[in-house]
């Protein structure tokens, strides 16, 4: 028995014998003392012969199944996958541009319509204004009266055709009153403007909802000669206020 | 050209580069799945899937956790074992034995100049010098005894005994530490070798000019 093959007892040797042709294990480090050790002792050489067998068959199969591959047809298949991919990459980033300039328009459409409205509410705050000095005492009418017009019938129509060749009012059709009393003041009497509360509609004949109680409206009034009205119309009260 | 490189090229959509990348890599993945399952048709699903997953994730492989051939048989592995959880029947059918046979002599012999019409069985023995048949007679016992072992087993087997990979290697490709892998392989080796000489000793035909 040589003197390395006792550094290394069969304990040891066992524990290596399989890697002795392994870089980078214990095995390969001591292979030589192993190898010493199978040369001395009958029963670890059977192990390491049955061991170099066993490397020798599995190389074998190594070497078999060296060549085996998968058929052309995966590849084909990979390639025409690789190139749906890219396909598919790319839509994505044309959809994530057209989502970008979407968002980007529906921010400027919502920063347009808000600057619109704000600039409508101010001239409409602006008219309300202008409307209600029109209307106080001291401007010589009641508040109810913000206008007046002496027009004839024929004139209110031009002065209707006048208003409605104006975009910022809609009037409608004048209605009688219940108690009118002079039909001929529907066709020679004069045109008066007014702002009253909606609620006050209802002493005109027009149907008025709570709610609406106590919104005002501007509505144009006949009025015979005696002052008393003969018939109405509702002029929009959104725009109304801009004739003032 | 290195893998890496390959990879950053196939991320920019480079045909070119994953077909490199694909010859280069498959027939490893190819044989581990072969090796397995035993079944062609699997293994061919499965090295495709691997490079499927690869199309599609490619930024998931993490060059600090591992080489791309690790990745790669890691992926084989993960599809693999799903494989068996919808199909327990595709390892070690008689038929995919034979299958896995047939391929195997048809390889030796191609391999060795031997007139082969594809199917390995057709091999009439006194076309096929003694050795030869002896190593096709082996390599068809140690292959069968490979695929009576545990799939832990065989997996460390594969690895690193038929693909050669280190420890370091297999261990990320089978995400253990290097410690199970080798004592995987150890047990896999002693299992191995008392299969075989329960049947017959394991002959040595070039070693000991049989």
């Amino acid at each position: 028995m040589k003197d390395e093959a006792k550094l290394m007892d069969c304990t040891e040797f066992k524990e290596i014998y399989q890697e002795l042709d392994r870089p980078g294990t214990s095995g390969y480090r001591f292979r030589e003392r192993a190898l010493s050790h199978a040369e001395a002792c009958p029963r670890c050489g059977a192990l390491l012969t049955e061991g170099e067998a066993l490397d020798f068959a599995l190389r074998n199969l190594a070497e078999s199944s060296a060549r085996w591959e998968a058929s052309p047809r995966i590849e084909a298949n990979l390639l025409r996958a690789l190139q749906q991919a890219k396909l598919a990459g790319s839509r994505q980033r044309i959809r994530k541009q057209f989502a970008i300039l979407g968002a980007a328009a529906a921010v400027l459409l919502a920063l347009g319509i808000g600057v619109h409205q704000r600039i409508t509410s101010r001239a409409r705050t602006t008219s309300l204004d202008a409307a209600n000095v029109a209307g106080s005492p001291e401007a010589g009418t009641t508040n109810d009266e913000v206008a007046v017009s002496s027009a004839t019938p024929g004139e209110s129509t031009s002065v209707a055709s006048a208003n409605q060749a104006d975009e910022n009012e809609y009037a409608e059709e004048f209605v009688p009153v219940p108690y009118a009393d002079d039909p001929a003041a529907l066709e020679g009497g004069a045109i008066v403007r007014v702002t009253l509360p909606r609620s006050a509609l209802a002493s005109f004949g027009l149907p008025i909802t709570e709610s609406e109680g106590t919104d005002r409206v501007s509505a144009d009034l006949i009025v015979s000669q005696d002052g008393t009205p003969q018939a109405i119309r509702l002029v929009s009260q959104e725009n109304a206020n801009s004739d003032f | 050209m290195d893998d890496g490189l390959l990879l950053r090229r196939v991320i920019a959509g480079d045909e070119g580069s994953f077909t490199l990348l694909y010859r280069r890599r498959h027939p490893a993945i190819y044989r581990f799945a072969l090796h397995m399952s035993g079944n062609v048709a699997v293994a061919e699903d499965v090295t495709q899937e691997v490079f499927m997953t690869l199309i599609r994730d490619v930024k998931k492989f993490d060059p600090a956790r591992g080489t791309l051939s690790s990745f790669l048989f890691g992926i084989a592995r993960n599809h693999l074992r799903r494989r068996w959880e919808q199909d327990r029947h595709s390892v070690a059918l008689p038929d995919d034995a034979d299958e896995l046979e047939t391929l195997l002599a048809a390889c030796a012999g191609a391999g060795k100049g031997t007139p082969s019409n594809g199917n390995g069985r057709a091999h009439a023995p006194f076309l096929v010098r003694r050795d030869e048949f002896t190593s096709l007679e082996t390599v068809a016992r140690v292959r069968q005894a490979i695929a009576t072992l545990p799939e832990n087993y065989r997996e460390a087997v594969v690895l690193c005994e038929l693909e050669e990979m280190s420890y370091e290697e297999a261990a990320s490709a089978l995400d253990c530490p290097v410690g199970t892998v080798r004592s995987r392989l150890h047990r896999a080796r002693a299992l191995l070798a008392e299969k075989l000489h329960d049947e017959q000793p394991l002959r040595r035909a070039s070693a000991v000019g049989e």
